[in-house]
């Protein structure tokens, strides 16, 4: 019988055993794909900030005051307002 | 003499024990060589074996952290850290690469540059083939797949606003450290730190896989700037105009909010591209409003007046006859352009008659034009830690001769940066009290405690005569603004040169406050060396204060003192602040 119950606890044991290797397999596994898609978000981080500063570039370029006044005054004749043209709104 | 052996093998004791004892002895070996490495040893233990091993094998990479963005006071980026790549490669792999061509092509060089610089870095294992690439551009390299050239991120910094605002907010180096302006004066705030990750390699160097990071990446913190861009553009626009109209060598310009002071706009001539080093010009890069310090010259003579008044021997209404248009101090006779006659004080500042400013020197002696001078902050450094910046000399001697008692009374005998001479004339737009400059945007609820440096009454007895400098008897009609008031004071000086002063080499200047019925905005305009006839600072500043002036209180929504229309008419309105 004390045979018997050591078998058992042997096997217990071994199965315990199997299963923690098996749950460090697995926890390794969920770890690599953490760790991609960590990647993958930086990466993603990283081409954001890329888009960023083209698109500030291309911003400063186009909204540069000094563009903006050009095709105020050329295309669209604007200009800034004198004091004859101007009233003063009193709330 | 062969024996036989017998068809059931012996059991031979002796055979079992000598194999069992080596079998035993090699175990021992093994256990105790395993508890010395593991427990006993400590130089060549454990430690030092995963040492060796992480040596091999487990690399540390830096994580970049981007520099922190500057805006202006309205949040649009004035300094911007952006992405970039930087190609490098280990010389020792790439010498034998037969695709030195290619590579050659790729990075825009030719084939013997490369070569050459692969032979100086032939003993190194790294050198940068190529730095702050765009991303395009080192994608284009990498897309080559070429053995030996690898990719490294970085930042770099980017000026959406270029030259505009390029001497204030300065430069940093290739390694994204401030070296110029408030770039370098805020260098600390700015900087990003970089983090740190552990890596594992392969045997190519190729990262298999992150291990943990060590340090975070902490980028830099904001910078809001107390600059408007707008008005920054405007004042730049009309500086660069008014230099070509004037044809001057150098000029500068600086916008104060004397209430919060808040330096709302501040401009040089010559300018650079703070996004291209092509071509680069240092002395382009100085912030003149901050760095040059000069003789002040007749901007100086409304401190003069608080010095009068304060004495109690004037009024702005006491006279002074000044004539016959000249005067003789020791040996110097000074002149005044015309005889102006028996005129009051306010009259002699409006004209910036130097032999009422004698005399009046003459009767309330040196010292406290000095000590008015000194409360004014001249001589002391503005506080706004500007790199470079330039505190301006106020003599302190033992002894003075009659003519440079005389001379300090006009601006002579003393140096001052724009900017001082701008804060001075703050303290007029507020009732006497002085008040910290500063770049930095101030929240509207947070309070900035100035100084009494004059009385309420005298601040504004000279902002009186300063608003008659405009008017029908003054030195500046050209200063004037449609639809508002304003005030101020010219000044021309002759530039110093080896031999003392040059007789045709000028300064213009021009500091004017705006509006006169609610003063509000000081802005100082230097004209170095204009040339032709309108050399003096009616002429050559003070139309350029005239325009810039405009704006700035178009753009700040300042109210035009205009008088109520009879007929309806459309409402032009200016922006928000």
């Amino acid at each position: 019988m004390a045979l018997n119950r050591q078998s058992m606890m042997s096997a217990l044991l071994v199965t315990l055993c199997l299963g923690s290797a098996l749950g460090v397999i697995y926890s390794s596994h969920v770890c690599r794909e953490f760790y991609a898609a960590l990647q993958e978000l930086e990466a993603q981080r990283w081409a954001s900030q890329e888009q960023y500063s083209r698109l500030l570039l291309e911003h400063s370029t186009l909204a540069s005051p000094h563009r903006v006044l050009g095709l105020a005054e050329d295309q669209l004749q604007m200009h800034a307002p004198n004091v004859e043209s101007t009233r003063v709104v009193t709330r | 003499m062969s024996r036989r052996p017998s068809s059931a093998p012996k059991f031979a004791a002796w055979r079992f024990w000598v194999v069992s004892l080596l079998l035993l002895t090699l175990c021992s070996l093994l256990i105790g060589r395993l508890v010395l490495i593991q427990a006993i040893d400590k130089d060549h233990g454990s430690e030092f074996l995963k040492k060796q091993g992480a040596m091999r094998a487990v690399r540390l990479a830096e994580i970049p952290a981007y520099r922190g963005l500057i805006t202006d006071r309205r949040g649009e980026p004035l300094a911007v850290s952006t992405p970039v790549v930087s190609l490098w490669a280990n010389p020792a792999h790439l010498t034998d690469s037969g695709r030195l061509d290619e590579l050659a092509a790729a990075l825009n060089i030719s084939v013997g540059d490369l070569r050459k610089r692969l032979a100086l870095y032939g003993d190194k294992q790294f050198m940068y083939l190529a730095r702050h690439q765009t991303p395009d551009q080192a994608r284009r390299v990498l897309d080559l797949k070429i053995a030996g050239v690898r990719s490294e991120r970085e930042y770099r910094r980017f000026y959406p606003a270029g030259e505009v605002v390029s001497q204030v907010i300065g430069l940093t180096n290739v390694d994204g450290q401030g070296i110029a302006g408030l770039e370098k004066a805020f260098d600390e705030w700015l900087l990003g730190h970089p983090g740190k990750k552990r890596y594992l390699k392969d045997l190519h160097g190729d990262a298999v896989r992150d291990i943990g990071v060590v340090t975070e990446a902490r980028p830099g913190k904001e910078l809001a700037l107390s600059i408007d861009l707008r008005l920054q553009y405007l004042q730049h626009r009309e500086l660069q105009r008014a230099m070509v109209e004037t044809g001057a060598e150098a000029g500068a310009a600086v916008t104060i909010d004397a209430w919060t002071g808040e330096i709302l706009a501040m401009t040089n001539h010559p300018v650079f591209n703070p996004n291209s080093r092509a071509g680069f010009d240092y002395a382009a890069t100085r912030n003149r409003v901050v760095t040059d310090a000069f003789e002040p010259g007749s901007t100086i003579k409304p401190l003069t007046l608080v010095a009068a008044l304060e004495s109690g021997k004037f009024t702005i209404d006491t006279l002074i006859d000044t004539s016959p248009g000249r005067i003789r101090v020791g040996r110097k006779v000074l002149p005044d352009p015309s005889n102006y006659g028996e005129i009051s004080v306010s009259r002699i500042i409006e004209k910036s008659s130097q032999v009422g400013v004698t005399k009046i020197a003459q009767a309330i002696g040196h010292e406290p034009v000095l000590d008015v001078y000194r409360r004014f902050g001249l001589g002391v450094s503005s506080g706004i830690g500007f790199p470079g910046e330039r505190a301006g000399i106020v003599p302190n001697r033992e002894r003075w001769s009659d003519i440079e008692k005389v001379t300090l009374a006009f601006g002579y005998g003393l140096t001052a940066t724009p900017l001082q001479i701008a804060h001075a004339y703050t303290v007029f737009a507020n009732k006497g009290l002085r008040i910290p400059l500063t770049l930095l945007k101030r929240s509207p609820e947070q309070t900035v405690d100035g100084e009494r440096v004059v009385s309420e009454a005298t601040a504004s007895e000279v902002l009186t005569v300063l608003g008659r400098v405009t008017g029908e008897h003054g030195t500046a009609k050209r200063a004037r603004v449609d639809g508002f008031s304003v005030g101020g004071k010219t000044g021309t000086v002759h530039k110093v040169g080896a031999g003392g002063y040059i007789d045709d080499q000028y300064l213009a200047l021009f500091v004017g406050i705006a509006p006169m019925d609610n003063p509000r905005y000081v802005t100082a305009i230097v004209v170095d060396q204009p040339k032709g006839d309108a050399y003096g600072g009616g002429a050559a500043a003070a139309p350029i204060y005239s325009r810039i002036t405009n704006g700035v209180l178009r753009l700040r929504n300042a109210v035009p003192a205009i008088e109520a229309p009879t007929e309806t008419r459309l409402v032009a309105l200016g922006g928000g602040q």
